[in-house]
C-alpha cells in the first residue's frame, strides 16, 4: 500500500497480513503484551547529519544526556557476592557498581575524593573488601564511608559528608543493575514504563549471560543503533524476506518495540522492493522449513496441512527445551521465534524471545564522535531453580575484526557483519552530503525519530528531570 | 642444600573450581588457582604492593588484588589492569593422579 491522499501520515502499512495476523493465526496464543499496537505519528522531519558527525552536539550529549538518564551497567550476577565490583564506562565517566551487603548493590563515581584518581581500573568485574586509592593511599568502605586518610592530621576540614565517595543512583530491574549519575533523576520506574508488565511474561531475571561480544563500531553511537531499530533494512542488507511488514510500536518518550515474524513472510509486503525476490517464485513453506538447518536440526518435512512456522516452533521448543532444562511446551511460535526487541532511551535494547534472546547496549567510545561500542548480550533462560551462572567475561572485537571469529555466535556471525557493515560508509557519507539530513519512514522508521526528540528533551532541558 | 623441585598437592586439599589455595614453599607463597581452564599456580604477593592474592579473589582467569584490584591472567602471570604493570611469576603445573604438582 503507498501513502496516498487518503491516508494521514503514518497511517499507511505494508500490503499483506500484519504481525497481528500471524500471532493470530499462531497455535499457541502469545501473552497479551504482544498484542498490543502503540503507534503516533511523531513528524516527517529530517534528522541533521550534525546530530552524528558534530563536536559540538556530541559534547552536549556528554554534558547533558548521559550524565542524566538511566543506563545499564551490568548484570546482578556479575556483582554476586559481597565485595565484588564492576565497573562501567560511558564517555568520560566511570563508576563503580558494588554488592556492599547481601542485597545491597550500590553505585559510586569512580574517583577519589582528595585529587581525583579514578580508584579502580579497567572496566569490567573485579573485587575489592575495600576501596583503596592507588595514589595516597585513601580509602573507603565498600559501602563509600570513609575507612582511612593515611596523614589525617593534615585534612581537618575532611568530613564523611564531603569526602564519602560520590554515591549515584543505583536501581534494579530484570537481572540488571541500572546506574543514573543525575541525583535528581525520576525513578527508573517512570523509565521503563511498560516494560515490567510486558516483561512478566518474559523474565529477564531468570535468564543467564551465555555470551557477552563487545566490539568497536566505525560510527556514532546513535547510528550504531538505529542500525538494529528497524526492520526495513532486512531485505537489502540480510537478503532476508521477513521484515517488510515488522510491527512497530512506540509505548513512550523512553520505550519502543517492534516484532517481525520469523518462520513465515509476507510478499506482499515486498511489492515494490526491487526484482521478484522472494515473489516470483515465492518461498515455499519446505524452503522457510530448512531455517532450522542453523540449528543443526533436520528437517523432515511437511505433512499435509503443516505450516513451517509451526514446525519449527515445535522442533525449537524441544530442542531448545531439553539443552535448558526449561519446559517450553506452553511458548506461543512468537515468543519461541520472532524478533521482539524493546528500545529502552537512549542506547539499551531488551529481546524477549528464546532463539533471538539478545541484549544490546551502544555507547560512545571514550569521547569519539565517530565511534562507538557495542555490548551484545546473550541471554538463556535459567532451569527452575537454577542460579545464574557467572557471566563469561566479553570476548572483544576491533573495528576490523569479524563476528564469525566468535564461534559461540553461530549462523549470527555473519549476520551481525551484515549489520555493522554498513556503518563506516553511513558515518563517512554524512560527512559528504550535501542535502543536510537523513530522511525517516512515517512508520518503520519511527522508533529512531522518537530517541531523537526525547534527546533533544535532555540537551534543551539541561537542569531539570527528564 | 637440597633445592625443592615440586610441590604436591593432595587432591583431598585442591581447591573447588573459582577458588584458590595458598600454599608455602621454602617460604615462599604460591597461589595454586583452579579456573574453567585448569589449575595454575602463581606468586601470592601482588607486584605493586604486596598484597596477598589470595585474600583477593579469583574470576575467570583473572585473579583480583584486595588492595587496589590490580589483576593479573593466572594462566600466565602478566599484570592486567593498573596500578598493577609487573607481572607475578607463574609456575607450571601438571596433574599426577589426582594430585596437582607445582614445578618450581
Amino acid at each position: 500500500m503507498t501513502e496516498d491522499a487518503s491516508t494521514r501520515p503514518g497511517e499507511a502499512r505494508a500490503s499483506g497480513p500484519s504481525v497481528a495476523d500471524t500471532l493470530a493465526s499462531d497455535g499457541i496464543p502469545p501473552p497479551p503484551p504482544l498484542l498490543e499496537n502503540c503507534y503516533t505519528f511523531l513528524g516527517d522531519k529530517d534528522i541533521g547529519f550534525g546530530r552524528y558527525t558534530s563536536p559540538e552536539f556530541f559534547r552536549r550529549e556528554l554534558e547533558s544526556l548521559w550524565p542524566r538518564t538511566w543506563q545499564w551497567a551490568c548484570r546482578e550476577e556479575h556483582v554476586p557476592e559481597e565485595g565484588d565490583t564492576y565497573v562501567y564506562y560511558i564517555g568520560p565517566y566511570s563508576v563503580i557498581v558494588v554488592r556492599s551487603g547481601e542485597d545491597v548493590i550500590e553505585a559510586f563515581l569512580n574517583t577519589c575524593t582528595h585529587r581525583g584518581t579514578r580508584l579502580l581500573a579497567g572496566e569490567g568485574s573485579g573485587y575489592s573488601p575495600a576501596f583503596t586509592c592507588p595514589f595516597h593511599g585513601w580509602s573507603w568502605e565498600i559501602n563509600g564511608t570513609i575507612r582511612n586518610i593515611p596523614g589525617r592530621w593534615d585534612f581537618p576540614h575532611v568530613k564523611n559528608e564531603t569526602h564519602d565517595l560520590q554515591r549515584v543512583l543505583c536501581e534494579r530491574w530484570g537481572g540488571f543493575v541500572f546506574i543514573n549519575m543525575d541525583l535528581h533523576a525520576r525513578p527508573l520506574a517512570d523509565y521503563l514504563g511498560v516494560m515490567p508488565e510486558h516483561f512478566r511474561h518474559f523474565p529477564l531475571e531468570r535468564r543467564g549471560v551465555k555470551l557477552h561480544v563487545q566490539k568497536k563500531l566505525p560510527a556514532n553511537w546513535k547510528a550504531a543503533q538505529e542500525a538494529f531499530l528497524e526492520a526495513y533494512h532486512n531485505f537489502e542488507t540480510h537478503d532476508s524476506p521477513n521484515g517488510g511488514n515488522t510491527q512497530y510500536d512506540v509505548f513512550s518518550k523512553y520505550v519502543s518495540r517492534f516484532i517481525h515474524n520469523i518462520g513465515n513472510y509476507s510478499p506482499e509486503s515486498l511489492e515494490d522492493y526491487a526484482g521478484d525476490k522472494f515473489r516470483q517464485p515465492l518461498l515455499t513453506e519446505e524452503e522457510l522449513l530448512a531455517f532450522l538447518g542453523v540449528y543443526g536440526i533436520e528437517v523432515d518435512g511437511l505433512q499435509p496441512g503443516e505450516r513451517a512456522r509451526g514446525v519449527i516452533a515445535e522442533k525449537l521448543r524441544s530442542h531448545f527445551g531439553e539443552a535448558l532444562g526449561v519446559d517450553l511446551s506452553q511458548v506461543s511460535e512468537s515468543v519461541m521465534l520472532d524478533s521482539i526487541e524493546y528500545h529502552l532511551f537512549p542506547n539499551m535494547f531488551f529481546f524477549a524471545g528464546i532463539t533471538v534472546p539478545m541484549v544490546y547496549r551502544f555507547r560512545p567510545d571514550g569521547t569519539d564522535v565517530d565511534n562507538s561500542i557495542f555490548d551484545l548480550l546473550l541471554l538463556e533462560p535459567l532451569a527452575e531453580g537454577a542460579e545464574p551462572p557467572e557471566p563469561p567475561e566479553p570476548v572483544l572485537l576491533d573495528v576490523e575484526q569479524s563476528y564469525t571469529e566468535v564461534e559461540a555466535l553461530g549462523w549470527l556471525g555473519a549476520i551481525y557483519d551484515q549489520d555493522t557493515g554498513n556503518l563506516a560508509l553511513q558515518q563517512q557519507g554524512f560527512k559528504t552530503s550535501r542535502k543536510p539530513g537523513l530522511t525517516l519512514g512515517n512508520y518503520q522508521e519511527a522508533r529512531i525519530r522518537r530517541v531523537h526528540m526525547t534527546l533533544d528533551e535532555f540537551l534543551s532541558n539541561s537542569d531539570g528531570a527528564i | 642444600m637440597e633445592t625443592v623441585q615440586e610441590y604436591r598437592v593432595q587432591a583431598a586439599d585442591l581447591p573447588p573450581r573459582g577458588k584458590t589455595l595458598c600454599v608455602e614453599v621454602a617460604g615462599t607463597e604460591i597461589l595454586l588457582c583452579h579456573t574453567a581452564e585448569g589449575f595454575f599456580a602463581v606468586d601470592n604477593l601482588c607486584t605493586h604492593a604486596a598484597a596477598r592474592l589470595c585474600e583477593g579473589k579469583l574470576k575467570g582467569h583473572r585473579i583480583l588484588c584486595p588492595l587496589h584490584s590490580g589483576a593479573f591472567d593466572v594462566r600466565d602471570g602478566s599484570a592486567l589492569t593498573r596500578p598493577a604493570t609487573v607481572a607475578i611469576k607463574s609456575y607450571p603445573v601438571h596433574a599426577e593422579g589426582e594430585d596437582i604438582i607445582i614445578a618450581l
